[in-house]
């Protein structure tokens, strides 16, 4: 029996041996082989090429040291003030909003005055 | 000691359930009071509540996940099994306005002139913009699938041009199916054929917008770093949403605008 890894279900499923041919994992990602040069400017391989910036640069690092910071606040308020005040707003309107939408339904309830 | 000695992942203690449960009452009650009252207080901060919501709940499994390190591959194999089953969910929603239309459609009743389309009706042509959009649509997939290929083997800007193609294609195909809506002779109220048609497609296009955002906060991801080309289960579950919506919409052509026509 011939298996290869699922990447749908990330578990092992059947296969053919004819996968054995064609191993998973093993596909080159870059080719080893540099294509013929026509003309005087050099072939530049992906992985020679710098991202450009326009993005910026990858932050995640530090933003990974920053919420895995042990000092227990919860996730939503982990940054702080603008997490606090975004918050504060949302149970604001949820709340009240649920007040006001309980007063308007008993309102609605009442029998009309004929 | 802590630290925890499993795999899975313990949340913090979050408000965004409550708050979205009741955004929920707010949205239900606020379109009670548009219907009947015609007023709009209650559905706007039903949509304001829901929208925050979302983004706050989104953003913080998004800190939990990348940032955190808590989607652990047991922890991504849940959700996996949460987004299949989410789609899963709305493959029977739309069932059920499959089965109105062909309910309708293959025993037209006597009011209808006993045919499909009804007397009066003139449908819209299936080989115009109606096939446009199909083509829009299965180019997209392509172009998704092409952007997680890139992904895979790590090369970044190929994923970026691939993923904002796809998100282009599907702003294309909203903004068509728009004119398209403004085009038709007919109307939602006339009789069971305009039903059948806005409620079908209607949430489709409905649906293909949930995707475009999805999509593009995907693409913002992207930017950012987040995704490696070993995890990157966001996008996974944006490519999944994405095929469903482009089959959903396959099933509608050939029902509704072939067919049916």
């Amino acid at each position: 029996m011939y298996y290869k890894f699922s990447g749908f279900t990330q578990k092992l499923a059947g296969a053919w041996a004819s996968e054995a041919y064609s191993p998973q994992g093993l596909k080159p990602v870059v080719s080893t082989e540099a294509p013929p040069i026509i003309f005087a400017t050099p072939t530049k391989l992906t992985s020679s090429v710098t991202a450009y910036d326009y993005a910026g640069k990858n932050k995640v690092p530090e933003l990974q040291k920053f919420f895995q910071k042990a000092d227990g606040v919860p996730i939503h308020l982990k940054r702080g003030l603008p997490d606090q005040m975004l918050y504060r707003t949302t149970m604001a309107l949820t709340v009240g909003g649920t007040i006001y939408c309980l007063i308007a339904l008993y309102m609605a309830s009442q029998p009309k005055n004929k | 000691m802590t630290h925890q000695t499993h795999a899975y992942h313990m949340v913090n203690p979050s408000p965004w359930p409550l708050t979205g449960a009741f955004s929920a009452l707010l949205l239900t009650s606020g379109l009670v009071m548009w219907f009947h009252y015609n007023s709009f207080t209650i559905l706007y901060i039903g949509l304001l509540t829901n929208m925050l919501t979302m983004y706050q709940w989104w953003r913080d499994i998004v800190r939990e996940g990348t940032y955190q390190g808590h989607h652990t591959p047991i922890v991504q194999k849940g959700l996996r099994y949460g987004m299949i089953l989410f789609i899963v969910s709305e493959i029977f929603f739309f069932a059920g306005f499959f089965w109105a239309f062909y309910h309708s459609s293959l025993v037209p009743t006597h009011d209808l002139g006993g045919c499909w389309p009804p007397t009066g009706i003139t449908p819209l042509n299936p080989l115009e913009v109606p096939l446009l959009n199909t083509s829009v649509l299965l180019a997209s997939g392509v172009s998704i699938t092409w952007a997680h290929h890139s992904l895979m083997e790590g090369k970044r800007n190929s994923m970026n041009q691939a993923l904002l193609i796809t998100i282009i294609l599907g702003v294309y195909f909203t903004a068509l199916q728009t004119s398209e809506y403004l085009e038709t002779s007919f109307s939602i109220s006339d009789g069971i054929y305009g039903s059948t048609f806005f409620m079908a497609t209607g949430f489709h296009g409905l649906h293909v917008i949930i995707g475009t955002s999805f999509l593009t906060v995907c693409l913002l991801r992207q930017f950012k770093f987040h995704f490696t080309s070993k995890h990157h289960f966001g996008f996974e579950a944006a490519a999944w949403y994405w095929h469903f919506v482009d089959v959903v919409w396959l099933f509608l052509y050939v029902s509704i605008y072939w067919w049916g026509s």
